[in-house]
């Protein structure tokens, strides 16, 4: 599953519905900017970022003009390196899965590149999304962690088995005791299922051989006929492993084993600080304490201290302040939780609200109202974010070496006018503003072409029958219709 | 506990800190009176600013507002008004008797002890206007009032029975059932079209010229008829826009009404999403309009478009308007994220503060009391840890009556 972009192959084949004029193909351009925000270091006055062949080569001061390049000019803008979204579970058909345990699932198979929701994340300077599969699960899906442009998902991916996804809290219409035994349950059957194969290959069965026949596998082969030792640090490490050929292990096992050997990381979600201890148990029982990324919602930050003593950081749910009822005198108290963490100096990253407004840049300067300092806020949806998922050396900085990822926006990224100009993308134009007709429906009400209304006296014609759903995010009082 | 924490952080990272809040004052305690409260930057609301401004209060009024004091807070603006909040617009607001129930106050009806109005007052909003739930075509009488103050709704009224309620479109008819269909019982209510919302209406206004209707509801109309009481009608499309406007403009024309005075109704159409495809008309009729809370996508209820700049085009058309949160005081969607929001879509700062507290306090006929800062008006302050408006800052304490009603610093 190997897989590396190629960008300038992409710049030719990657053709979206926002595609935009992209710059010359030499594969050599030149970005400048009135003010660069690197997220490495210093900001840069009239700094001027080279992008050669998809990777950023220079991040530098200087105002010399670029004739080897082809040459994005604009000292009115402000550079930065693109927000990144830690975990979402949008942009798939459907985010949940009705299996239980199904870590053979990837979510590649559920990603649609077609979805608006990643041309609405490129229209908030957005440059990497962690796809993982919704929390309805014991067990979930391989995640990926994608850009936000291309036609397949393969021109959008930037990181495949991008981690397993675990649930810790409980779902709709099961108990915490449930998922609990369920979840603690799911490793219990990986470790039977291999002490069963070790002694099945002592007893001489072939049953494993078969099946890895069946999937498409030939256990003859010599990297499949080769066995290891267990790796990893799971208190159930199994000794005498290696008698066992790796390529009889059962595709729909193996994303357990590489967790255990910790070869593949888990976001663990926990919906509530009781969840929490659940969570840190099975990964340090199973030994994938150092590969876990917390995902947490509702009060899961009571649980801080011992977040902050298993040492994993953390991707905070979208609502940032929990509100409480005191039982004395029933009102209403509020904890900013970034801060929570912020003061015990856990790591984290944060969720966008919605795709479309209340985007990154809307929480991180959320965290500065609430008195963070500007550093950390913009650190933890972009270089933070992108260290979590291990990607501090592709996305979320500006720096020589990294993807060649480059959003220029009118004015600071956490003022409520700044707004997102053009992206680039592994040294490609994606996306202008200025040709992006659903941000100018949002932005000056100039309705798509092709809707409805276009053209008709509105005198005669109800401009918006057919769309008398209330919005998704109307916070107006709701009503059902009876009939 | 969590903010004590943030604050070790602030100094632990001290050398990559921006300052964005200046140093402040001790955290006040809920309750006591204030005498006097200074910023780096004081925004009366009447288009001044004033530098290292101090507000001086006696009597739970405005004293004076000057320069030169120290700067206890980034900034200072009049606590803010909504008269789109909902607060008390639950189901049991709405009489369903009939679909014109004008003489109804909903003052009894407010419960001061709601957790609506101390999230109100979180988010810097100190003045509402408390309407019932638009489920009926004429819904009553609604009160201007604080979110803050004693534990009851009449202390807290600024101006009791002082706005008529009622709505177009789709909603008031939304729970009617059909003659047809399922059989209706009896709570089955008419209209259930949205023309049969507008025929209510003008039903109403012409029995109320003709002393045809019931002699209470009589009286009420005819007050908003003459411009005693406001008229306050929601209306979120083109469409329905259109149809109170027009309504107003028969009224203001024919013999029946203008013979009688009638002809002199003071309309407010709110959640007025859609005012914005039709600035020539509401500036010709001189009605002003509340917004509804700007979306995600754009799209609001009743199938309506809330564009960004949709504030911004109505200041260029000419068009009076204010914002509201419709009562949100979370902090991804309260009045302040909504003014934020009208300035990403051009407006300019001022015009962004007028539309969230003079301008909506004018158009209720509050602003001899609240709406600015001014000496003799009411001592209510929305108190900022940084620019008003922008999301890296926050209403971090708030004044009501010259009370500290909430201090949320740390």
């Amino acid at each position: 599953m190997k897989q590396h972009i190629l960008p300038g192959a992409l710049a030719c084949a990657a053709l979206s519905i926002l595609s935009v004029d992209a710059l010359a193909g030499d594969g050599k351009i030149a970005i400048k900017a009135g003010r660069v925000i690197t997220m490495n270091g210093a900001e840069i006055k009239d700094g001027v970022i080279v992008i050669e062949d998809g990777r950023i080569t220079e991040v530098a001061a200087g105002a010399a003009t670029r004739w080897d390049s082809e040459l994005l000019d604009h000292p009115e803008l402000t550079a930065f390196p693109g927000f990144v979204e830690a975990h979402t579970n949008r942009g798939m058909d459907r985010p949940n899965e009705n299996l239980e345990v199904a870590p053979f699932l990837d979510v590649r198979d559920s990603i649609d590149p077609i979805n608006f929701y990643f041309e609405d994340s490129l229209r908030q300077g957005i440059v990497a999304l962690n796809i993982q599969q919704g929390p309805m699960c014991v067990v979930g899906a391989q995640g990926r962690v994608v850009r936000p442009f291309g036609m397949t998902v393969e021109d959008m991916t930037i990181k495949p088995d991008a981690g397993l996804k675990i649930v810790a809290g409980s779902r709709m219409g099961r108990s915490r005791a449930t998922q609990a035994m369920m979840l603690r349950k799911s490793f219990t059957d990986v470790e039977r299922y291999l002490v069963k194969l070790m002694q099945d290959e002592k007893d001489g069965k072939d049953a494993a051989k078969r099946e890895a026949l069946f999937q498409g596998r030939d256990p003859e082969k010599p990297e499949n006929k080769e066995g290891r030792a267990m790796e990893g640090v799971a208190k159930w490490k199994l000794s005498g492993f290696e008698i066992v050929g790796r390529g009889l292990v059962d595709k729909k096992q193996e994303p357990m084993l590489r967790l255990v050997e910790g070869k593949l990381m888990a976001f663990v979600q926990c919906d509530g600080a009781a969840s929490v201890h659940l969570a840190l148990e099975v990964a340090r029982h199973n030994g994938f304490l150092a590969n876990t990324v917390l995902v947490l919602d509702g009060d899961s930050f009571k649980a801080v201290d011992a977040i902050a003593e298993a040492g994993v950081p953390v991707v905070l749910g979208p609502n940032m302040v929990w509100t409480e009822r005191d039982p004395l005198n029933g009102k209403e108290n509020e904890t900013f939780i970034p801060s929570v963490f912020a003061g015990k100096k856990v790591r984290f990253a944060l969720q966008s609200l919605n795709s479309t407004s209340q985007s990154l840049w809307f929480q991180a300067a959320t965290c500065v109202s609430y008195g963070l300092d500007r550093e950390t806020a913009l650190a933890s949806v972009t270089s933070t974010a992108a260290d979590i998922l291990r990607l501090g050396k592709r996305v979320g900085r500006l720096a020589p070496g990294l993807d060649g990822n480059v959003v220029l926006m009118s004015g600071d990224p956490l003022s409520a006018t700044a707004r997102v100009e053009y992206v680039v993308l592994d040294g490609e134009l994606v996306y202008d503003r200025s040709k992006d007709p659903r941000a100018k429906q949002l932005l000056e009400g100039v309705e798509q072409p092709g809707a409805a209304q276009q053209g008709l006296p509105d005198e005669e014609v109800d401009p918006h029958s057919g769309q008398k759903k209330p919005a998704k995010n109307d916070k107006g009082d709701k009503t059902e219709k009876k009939d | 506990m969590s903010s004590r924490q943030a604050n070790l952080t602030i100094a632990a990272f001290a050398a990559a800190f921006l300052c964005v809040a200046p140093a402040q004052a001790e955290k006040g305690k809920v309750g006591q009176k204030v005498s006097s409260v200074s910023a780096k930057k004081v925004y009366t609301g009447t288009g001044k600013v004033l530098e290292g401004g101090v507000v001086a209060i006696s009597g739970g009024k405005i004293d004076s507002v000057s320069g030169g004091g120290s700067e206890e807070f980034h900034a200072i603006t009049p606590g803010l008004v909504d008269l789109g909040a909902r607060a008390g617009a639950i189901l049991w607001s709405v009489e369903q008797s009939n679909e014109v129930t004008a003489r109804l106050s909903n003052s009894a009806a407010l419960d001061p002890w709601g957790l609506e109005w101390d999230r109100l007052v979180k988010s810097g909003v100190t003045t509402v206007l408390a309407t019932p739930l638009d489920q009926n075509v004429v819904g009553g009488l609604s009160q201007v009032l604080k979110t803050a103050g004693e534990d009851s709704i009449t202390a807290r009224t600024v101006r009791k029975d002082s706005v008529l309620r009622g709505a177009m479109g789709q909603q008031p008819s939304q729970r009617n059932s059909p003659a047809f269909g399922r059989p209706t019982d009896f709570y089955a209510r008419r209209p259930t079209t949205r023309m049969g919302v507008e025929w209510e209406w003008r039903s109403a206004f012409h029995k109320t010229a003709l002393g045809q209707n019931e002699g209470g509801e009589r009286e009420t109309l005819m007050k908003a008829l003459k411009g005693e009481v406001v008229l306050s009608i929601a209306a979120w499309t083109t469409q329905d826009i259109r149809t109170a406007v027009f309504a107003v403009e028969e009224i203001k024309q024919k013999e029946l009404f203008r013979s009688q005075g009638l002809d002199k109704p003071r309309v407010v159409i709110d959640a007025a999403a859609e005012a914005w495809k039709e600035p020539q008309l509401l500036a010709r009729s001189g009605i002003p309009v509340v917004l509804p809370p700007f979306t995600a996508t754009g799209r609001t209820r009743e199938g309506a478009l809330l564009p960004r700049n949709a504030a911004d085009e109505l200041r260029k058309a000419g068009v009076v308007f204010a914002l509201s949160a419709h009562g949100s005081g979370a902090y991804d969607s309260n009045l302040a994220v909504q003014a934020g929001a009208a300035m990403s879509g051009g407006l300019p700062f001022d015009e962004a503060l007028k539309a969230v507290t003079s301008t909506p306090a004018r158009l209720v006929g509050a602003d001899a009391r609240v709406g600015s800062l001014e000496e003799g008006k009411d001592a209510d302050l929305a108190l900022w840890n940084g620019e008003p408006f922008e999301p890296t800052s926050r209403v971090v304490a708030v004044i009501v009556d010259g009370v500290l009603v909430w201090d949320g610093r740390d």
